[in-house]
This record gives structure tokens, C-alpha cells and sequence, in this order.
């Protein structure tokens, strides 16, 4: 009796297994092959000229470095408190009277720039808020191996949390070093524009916080937009234009000191 | 066909074979949707919560404070640049009141002295001169700065 009882439970365990084994290497082989009875979707060709362009406009001349933004952003897109981790941030450029420049940036302008330069010493002083430039031809998204940044159709670099696999590739190839590995999610993160609330009908939260409105936030396309009358009325640059990454974050007063 | 042939040519065939199968398993759904990425992310980036509400919604339940604000030279001063929010934008706002003390540090963000404000509109002070121990509110209306209280 024992023996018959042993032999039926080692019968009834290969057909378990069996089954489990044979169930999950079918399923393996018939879920490549959904798409052929359900043909995939084709890429999707979506009018792009119907869609916003979204771009930013910094004025210098009216930056004040209260670092509202920086405080704005971190608050807004739950960015670790510490002082190395910022999508947006501002920096204090001092040229002093024998040439030599200092740039500070005291936990990214939060709180409010200081002077640390002595009045006499300063031959010009200014602040340069700092974001991601979101570029047309952007670096970042050549250097992606797996496809987990990309340029959404609104013209917005974007990060797929889910999908990216931290290899810090991106932050490497970031000319502008807006790029850092978020300490939480142990992927890359960086400015969306406040995706989020831009498609919602609202501004970025920067643009919404900036006491001198020194950011201007809105559609490239759209001729009656801010941006467009801010781009008009002054003669911006982009950061580091030798480097043709197209980018669609505009400064207007920039002097050769930034970098 | 030769027999070698024949091998070698089914076993490359084999390998093109599981190679397709295994990427198609494991690629993303909506991979390449758009281009080359998950369509999908787009919504998951959609999808965060906001918490800066806008001046409009403020506007609905303090018409009076905008008012003032506006009247004064606060008026380019959106309300949630001073009163950060604390609390998702979709969570009613009277659950965590954003209320700010006016200490001579909160104003001093934007009017301490720093050569680089110079000539761009913002009142600039030496807070130490000024009035050293008392708080910046105690005399001046935040939203109408020019309107000093009595004391």
C-alpha cells in the first residue's frame, strides 16, 4: 500500500510539472506570434504640424537668482531635497575687475543667490537660470541604448521610467549637464517641462513661480504665443550653439561667460 | 544538396528562428509606436501628480487678496511663488493652509543686496539697516508692499 501511494504522488508530481513546464514554454511560443493573428499596429505617422512645439525663453536681464524656480521644481516633481540633484537651478556669473570669472551656484539658487564677491572687485555680475535645453537633435537620446529617452511629438526629451535601466549613458552625453541618476528611482531624471501640466493647460512650475517673469513658457508654432513675441522682440541664443544640438531653450542677454 | 550544406543551413535557420522569437516576446507593447520608444511612457508621464494649482484657481476663493496684489507692485508675483504648495493640486487647498511667515530671510530672496539684481526693478536692502529684528510683515502688507500698517 505504501509503495502504490509513493509511486501514484511522484506519477501525480511529473504531471504537474510537466504541464507547468509544457503551459509556460507554449505560451512562450504562441505570444511572439499574436501579432500575425492581430496584425501590430503600423508605426502611427501623426501630423506633427498640428501639435505644440513647446520651447522656453530666459531672460537674464531679468533673472534676480531668488532660486523660487529651483524651489518650484523640486517641489513640483519630487526631487530629492540634497543639494546635487536638480532639474532646473540658477547661477550667479561674476566677472571681476581683473578678468577672472566666478560662477556659484549654493544649492542651486535655493533660497536666494548671494553675492560673495566684494562690491569693488565686480566689474559685471548676473544670473543664468539652467534647465534642460531640450534639444531637437538631442544627444542623450542618440546614446540611449534601450529607447528609454526620446523626443516626444511635442518636442519634449522625455525619460521612460520604467523602461530605462540606469546605465548613466545619457548623463555622460549631456553637453549641458541637466541629466543626474535620481537616487529613489535609480534612473535618469531630468526637466520634462513639467509634462505633466503642460498638457493639462498649465505652465511649467518655474514659469509659473518666477516673480519678474525672466521665463517665458509656450508653442513655437503658435505665431500669437509669448514665446514667439519674446523671440521677436529680442536677439536670444541657445547654449553652446557649435555643438548643433538645436535646442529649444532660448536666452536673451547671454555674454560669452556662459558656458 | 550536400548533406553539410543542408546542416548548416537549417541551423542558421534555427538561430534567425529563435532570435525572432525571443525579441518579439520580449519588446514592449507599444514599442515603436511613435518612434523608438514605448508609447505608453507618454501617458505614464502624463499621469504624475501636479501640485502647483495656478493663480486662477487661487483667484476663485481670494478675489480680495488678488485684488490688493494686483493694485500694488507685488502684481507681477503669482500667489504660489511665495505660498508653495504643499499638497497635491487635486487635494482641496484648506486641508494644509500654504500659510508663509514674512521673516527678513523669506524676503531677503529676492531684495537682499546682490550686484547682479542691480537696475532690474527689485527694491534692494540692507536688511541689518533697514529694521534688524523685527519681521518684514510687521510693518509692510505682503500683497501691497507700499502700504505700511500703523503701529
Amino acid at each position: 500500500m505504501g509503495t502504490e501511494r509513493k509511486l501514484n504522488n511522484r506519477r501525480k508530481f511529473f504531471q504537474t510539472s510537466a504541464a507547468l513546464v509544457g503551459g509556460t514554454l507554449l505560451y512562450s511560443l504562441i505570444k511572439p506570434f499574436e501579432g500575425l493573428a492581430q496584425p501590430k499596429e503600423e508605426e502611427t505617422k501623426i501630423d506633427k504640424a498640428d501639435l505644440p512645439l513647446w520651447g522656453m525663453g530666459v531672460d537674464i536681464e531679468k533673472c534676480i537668482g531668488c532660486g523660487k524656480c529651483a524651489e518650484a521644481c523640486k517641489i513640483e516633481n519630487n526631487v530629492p531635497r540634497e543639494p546635487f540633484y536638480f532639474r532646473t537651478w540658477v547661477e550667479q556669473y561674476t566677472v571681476k575687475n581683473n578678468g577672472e570669472v566666478k560662477i556659484e551656484s549654493p544649492n542651486g539658487g535655493i533660497g536666494g543667490l548671494k553675492q560673495s564677491v566684494p562690491d569693488e572687485d565686480i566689474f559685471k555680475s548676473f544670473m543664468v537660470p539652467k534647465l534642460c535645453n531640450h534639444c531637437s537633435k538631442a544627444p542623450c537620446v542618440q546614446a540611449c541604448p534601450v529607447g528609454a529617452t526620446y523626443i516626444s511629438p511635442d518636442g519634449v526629451v522625455l525619460v521612460d521610467e520604467s523602461y530605462c535601466i540606469g546605465c548613466s549613458y545619457c548623463i555622460q552625453a549631456c553637453p549641458y549637464g541637466v541629466r543626474f541618476m535620481n537616487p529613489i528611482t535609480k534612473v535618469a531624471d531630468k526637466c520634462t517641462f513639467c509634462y505633466h501640466r503642460i498638457t493639462k493647460g498649465l505652465q511649467p512650475a518655474c514659469v509659473e513661480v518666477c516673480p519678474t517673469n525672466a521665463r517665458i513658457f509656450g508653442n513655437l508654432r503658435d505665431k500669437e504665443s509669448d514665446l514667439v513675441a519674446f523671440l521677436q522682440e529680442n536677439a536670444t541664443q541657445v547654449l553652446k550653439p557649435h555643438l548643433n544640438t538645436h535646442s529649444r531653450v532660448f536666452y536673451n542677454g547671454l555674454t560669452s561667460e556662459v558656458k | 544538396m550536400p548533406k553539410l550544406i543542408f546542416r548548416l543551413l537549417l541551423t542558421f535557420f534555427v538561430f534567425v528562428g529563435v532570435f525572432i522569437l525571443i525579441q518579439r516576446s520580449v519588446t514592449p507593447d507599444s514599442f515603436g509606436k511613435y518612434g523608438h520608444y514605448r508609447a505608453n511612457s507618454l501617458d505614464d508621464n502624463l499621469m504624475k501628480p501636479f501640485y502647483y494649482k495656478g493663480e486662477a484657481k487661487c483667484t476663485e476663493c481670494h478675489q480680495d487678496v488678488f485684488d490688493q496684489k494686483a493694485s500694488d507692485l507685488h502684481d507681477a508675483v503669482r500667489c504660489e511663488s511665495c505660498h508653495t504648495p504643499k499638497i497635491p493640486g487635486t487635494v482641496e487647498c484648506k486641508v494644509k493652509p500654504p500659510i508663509v511667515k514674512g521673516t527678513i530671510e523669506f524676503c531677503a530672496q529676492c531684495h537682499a543686496i546682490n550686484a547682479g539684481r542691480l537696475e532690474k526693478g527689485v527694491p534692494q536692502l540692507d536688511f541689518k539697516e533697514h529694521y534688524e529684528k523685527q519681521n518684514c510683515i510687521e510693518c509692510h502688507n505682503p500683497h501691497a508692499p507700499w502700504e505700511l500698517k500703523e503701529n
